[in-house]
Order: structure tokens, then C-alpha cells, then sequence
């Protein structure tokens, strides 16, 4: 009984990557779109066809679009979550259990159409102020990717830097050294596979968030040239466009070989992620 | 690297008026009523120790008697634990280390610690040696290398692992990180050696390693050292010092201590009645 519940999740998972994977590569195959053309074309109206007939159907600008959104808001974040781990393992471990820790975890249970509300209320108006624009644009994305992903991240760092056996703290104590030498010398080179693992999943998410990005960022599908201009990610061309474009239709074939794209950066994303996992294992047993 | 701590500073009123912080040349550490307290729980009540310069001491005493409790009060490596209270003196090149004002990191870097388990930090042999030169001091590359290498012949281990020394510390064998650890500590150059029962966590073999290693360094360092092991007491130290329920029941010359104890509880002790 129970091999069948874990095969029937085997198979549903299967059945779902190869799902995505057939209604993607229909651009490619029955619609005659050459992948190279797909992944960097800069023009995205699939609606509309160019002199010779082929629609223009160019990922790029939203390719580029996440991975800008996902490398800023994980930069933005990463000094302040490894800061705010080391104040709650290293100085304040009261606070970080009965403060810190909760607060965190109703951020990461907050709804990302909240997030995006708020970005769109507060952030948006915010940014036009000080850039002038409209206010919707990358970096209005990232902030809201930013305060999205944190949670996530700082409890991997939390956890990571926890884990470093008291026994390097001691060694490092012993030696005449600083809590702050010992934080930066031994502490953080120990949890650095734990916190590259943070990060790698970290981007993961802010890679495949759609609502809170798409209410934001102004879902304006050019390659992003300012921090301030309308942009738009993989995810929120999805969301926007999926209902409103008939099954089987071309536009609908290339925004199922978007969700592939997505598909194929989150397998990447984890296998990352167990690549840490093993050279982390191998280097502490070599 | 302890001149800024008045090395042969004359006795003045300060110093007096708060013990007799008076050093003579056969005291290397004193410890006058240091007591520990852990919360209001009592772990230590208050005793006075003198190590001489150039010995081995060992504390012994059945588990949970104090002796690593005292150990690590030494260079106060018990104030990284929150709630740890310790009292007394401990009197140092004639400072008192519990003084309000002594700088600890300045301590720890005289009275070094080894401890129980092997802990080399998960960085390279060269690495874990240079670790704390570094952290005190800005060497150039060769200056590091000479005192990587120094303190890895000292050890013994220079020669095991000269071809190797960006490998990682934690692929050596047990008793090759306890000695890299002894290394690490030696590599800042301390006064005094603080042990925490250094072996036994090792083979008989390495254990014998690490025994020869601390008649050694008591040529020219002062050696403490916690064991359960009495035979290791009898066959390393000068002077042993006897633990029981919190409390240092007495101290002498280590063959007259195991030979005439007297006190009843270390004759008990000795002749295995507790354990």
C-alpha cells in the first residue's frame, strides 16, 4: 500500500515534467521555431509574424529579466540575512529563538499577493519618487523578491551556522581570539556549504515567484536596460498571458516552452544544491 | 609578546593590597580561593594552587569533581558559558587574570588549551597551525612558514605530513589532529598549557605519543593537565592534585602523593574503592 502512494508520486512528478516538456518543445517542433531564435531573440509578440513569416517570439528579454530579478534580490538579501544569523546564533540566542524565529516564520507565511499589494502601495510609488518613471521595473521586482526569499534564506544560514560544532568556537577561543575573529575566521568558512545552499535555494524561489513579481514589475517584455524601466520575468509573462491565449495556438506553445525554461532552472537550481551537498560531505571526510 | 603585561613589575600597593600578588621565580600560575559557581549551584569551592614553572600538574579526581571545571578557569575559557560565576584570583606575571580590566584574548594567548576531543578547524594543516599567528599578528609568508614548521616538529608531526600541509586537517588520524591541535596552540607561543584529558579520545599508541610530548614541552612550558587516568598522573606529572565532589583535597609531589596520601578520600581514591 505504501509503494504505491510513493510510486503514485513518483509518477505524478514524471507525468508532470514530461507534460510541460511535450507542450514546450511544441514550439520547436510543430511550430518550426528554432530554439536558438527562442532563447535570444529580443522581440516578444507572438501574435505578429516577421517578413518571412515566423512569429516573433524572442525569450530573451524575459530570461534576462529573472535572472536579474533573482541575482538582485539574493544579493540584497545575503549581507543582511548572514548578519542577522550571526547576531541571533552568535551574540542573542535568546532573542533569536523567541524573536527573531517566529517573526521570521510569519514572514515566510505570508501570501505572495500580499507582498505584491504591498510592493505595488508602498514600494512603487517609492521608487517613482526618487527615479522618476513609473515606479514598475526590476527594482521594485527585487525588493519585493527580496523580502520574499529572506526568510527562507536566513533560516538556512540560521541553521548552518548552528551547526558548527562548539568544538572549532572553543578551539578558536582557546587560541586568544575574538568572538569576531572567530566568527569570521572559523564559523563562517564551516557553514559555507550550508550557506551556499541557502543561497542556491534562495534564487530558486525568487526564480519561479510570479504573482508578487508580476504586480510590480510592469510586465513590459524589452530586455531591461535601467533598474527603473518596466520589465518582465518568465513567470509573470506566464500569468499574465495563459488565460487569455486558446489551447494549442502558437502563443499558447511558446509560453508552455517558457514554463519549460522555469522547469529546467529549478532541476538546475536543486542539483546545485546536492552538488554543495556532496562536495561538502567529500571535504569533510577527506 | 608578554611585555605589555609588566613581566617583572615590583610589587606595588595595588597588587598587595588585593592578595599578595608578589611573584617569585618558582611560581609560574597561583590560584588563591578560586571558586566556581554555576548559577547558585557551587561547582568549585574555593582553593589555592601554586604550579611551578616548568612542570607537569595533573588533576585527578572521579568525573564530575571539578578538576575540568578548574582547568578551564584558568585562562577563562568559562566565560564563554553563560551563568558561570568564577571568584578568587588567579595570579599571573603578577596581574590578577579575574581582575576587572585583564584582557582575556591577551591570557588565552599565554595559557593555551588543549582539549578532549581533537578539534582541528576543517581548514588545511598549514592553515590550522598558522590560525592563530594570524589572527595576532601580520606575518609575512615566511615568517608563518617557519613558525608552521616549528611548531609542527615540536609535535612530531612535521615529518608525517610536510609533503601534505594544504591537506585538510580532519584526514589525519586521531592522534595526528591532537597533536596538530597541540601544535596550533604552541604555534602562539604560550607560557602555560592548559590539557583537558589530551587522550582519551586516542589510541594507546598515539596516547603514548602525547604523554612523551608533555614531559617535553615541560622543558620549557608549564603543563596542566586533567585525566581520569591515574597511571598517566604517575608517569607524566610532577605534582598531582586530587578532585573530589568540587573540592581540591590535596596536592603534592606526585610520587609522594600516590605513595603516602594524606588525605583518606585519596587513599580511598588511589586504591580504587570509588571511582
Amino acid at each position: 500500500m505504501t509503494g504505491v502512494c510513493a510510486a503514485f508520486v513518483v509518477a505524478l512528478v514524471l507525468s508532470l515534467i514530461v507534460l510541460v516538456a511535450s507542450h514546450g518543445l511544441a514550439t520547436f517542433t510543430v511550430d518550426g521555431v528554432s530554439f536558438a531564435s527562442f532563447v535570444t531573440g529580443t522581440v516578444w509578440n507572438p501574435h505578429a509574424s516577421d517578413a518571412s513569416g515566423a512569429p516573433y517570439m524572442g525569450a530573451l528579454p524575459m530570461i534576462c529579466g529573472s535572472f536579474v530579478v533573482t541575482v538582485l534580490s539574493c544579493a540584497m538579501v545575503l549581507p543582511i540575512a548572514i548578519g542577522c544569523a550571526i547576531f541571533v546564533v552568535e551574540i542573542a540566542p535568546r532573542f533569536g529563538e523567541r524573536v527573531f524565529r517566529p517573526i521570521t516564520e510569519m514572514l515566510a507565511g505570508i501570501p505572495s499577493v500580499v507582498f505584491g499589494l504591498i510592493g505595488l502601495t508602498v514600494l512603487v510609488p517609492v521608487v517613482r519618487g526618487f527615479a522618476g518613471g513609473t515606479g514598475f521595473g526590476i527594482l521594485s521586482g527585487s525588493l519585493v523578491l527580496a523580502c520574499m526569499v529572506f526568510p527562507t534564506v536566513v533560516a538556512l544560514i540560521n541553521d548552518a551556522i548552528a551547526a558548527v560544532p562548539r568544538s572549532y568556537r572553543e578551539g578558536s577561543y582557546g587560541l586568544g581570539c575574538t568572538r569576531w575573529q572567530t566568527v569570521l575566521h572559523v564559523v563562517l568558512p564551516s557553514a559555507m556549504p550550508g550557506i551556499m545552499t541557502a543561497i542556491v535555494l534562495g534564487m530558486a524561489r525568487a526564480f519561479g515567484e510570479a504573482l508578487a513579481v508580476q504586480m510590480v514589475i510592469g510586465n513590459a517584455a524589452q530586455m531591461p536596460t535601467s533598474l527603473f524601466t518596466p520589465a518582465a520575468t518568465l513567470t509573470s509573462v506566464l500569468t499574465t498571458s495563459m488565460g487569455n491565449e486558446a489551447m494549442g495556438t502558437v502563443y499558447n506553445d511558446a509560453l508552455w516552452s517558457l514554463a519549460l525554461i522555469l522547469l529546467v532552472m529549478s532541476l538546475v537550481f536543486i542539483l546545485i544544491v546536492r552538488l554543495i551537498g556532496r562536495a561538502g560531505k567529500v571535504r569533510g571526510n577527506a | 609578546m608578554m611585555a605589555e603585561m609588566t613581566v617583572e613589575r615590583p610589587v606595588d600597593a595595588a597588587t598587595t593590597a588585593a592578595g599578595d600578588g608578589r611573584r617569585t621565580t618558582d611560581e609560574a600560575l597561583r590560584c588563591e580561593g578560586l571558586s566556581v559557581a554555576y548559577g547558585e549551584k557551587q561547582a568549585l569551592a574555593p582553593c589555592d594552587m601554586t604550579f611551578a614553572p616548568s612542570t607537569v600538574t595533573a588533576l585527578i579526581g572521579p568525573s564530575g569533581c571539578g578538576k575540568s571545571t578548574f582547568l578551564r578557569c584558568l585562562n577563562l575559557m568559562n566565560r564563554e558559558i553563560a551563568n558561570c560565576h568564577v571568584g578568587g584570583h588567579i595570579w599571573f606575571h603578577g596581574q590578577d587574570a579575574l581582575a576587572p580590566g585583564c584582557d582575556v584574548y591577551d591570557l588565552r594567548r599565554c595559557i593555551g588549551m588543549v582539549f578532549q576531543q581533537p578539534n582541528p578547524f576543517p581548514l588545511s594543516i598549514y592553515d590550522n597551525v598558522a590560525y592563530g599567528p594570524r589572527r595576532h599578528r601580520r606575518l609575512s609568508r615566511a615568517q608563518l612558514d617557519e613558525i608552521v614548521e616549528r611548531s609542527l616538529r615540536r609535535v612530531g608531526l612535521f615529518d608525517e605530513v610536510k609533503d601534505e600541509l594544504k591537506k585538510s586537517g580532519l584526514a589525519l588520524s586521531g592522534g595526528q589532529q591532537q597533536r596538530l591541535c597541540i601544535a596550533r596552540t604552541l604555534a602562539v607561543d604560550p607560557e602555560v598549557l592548559l590539557m583537558d584529558e589530551p587522550t582519551s579520545a586516542l589510541d594507546p599508541i598515539s596516547t603514548k605519543m602525547v604523554e612523551g610530548l608533555m614531559r617535553d614541552l615541560a622543558r620549557d612550558h608549564t603543563v596542566i593537565v586533567v585525566t581520569h587516568n591515574m597511571q598517566q598522573a604517575e608517569r607524566v606529572s610532577n605534582r598531582t592534585a586530587f578532585f573530589y565532589l568540587g573540592e581540591l583535597v590535596e596536592v603534592g609531589p606526585t610520587k609522594e602523593l600516590f605513595s603516602h596520601p594524606r588525605e583518606r578520600r585519596t587513599q580511598d581514591y588511589l586504591s580504587g574503592r570509588f571511582s
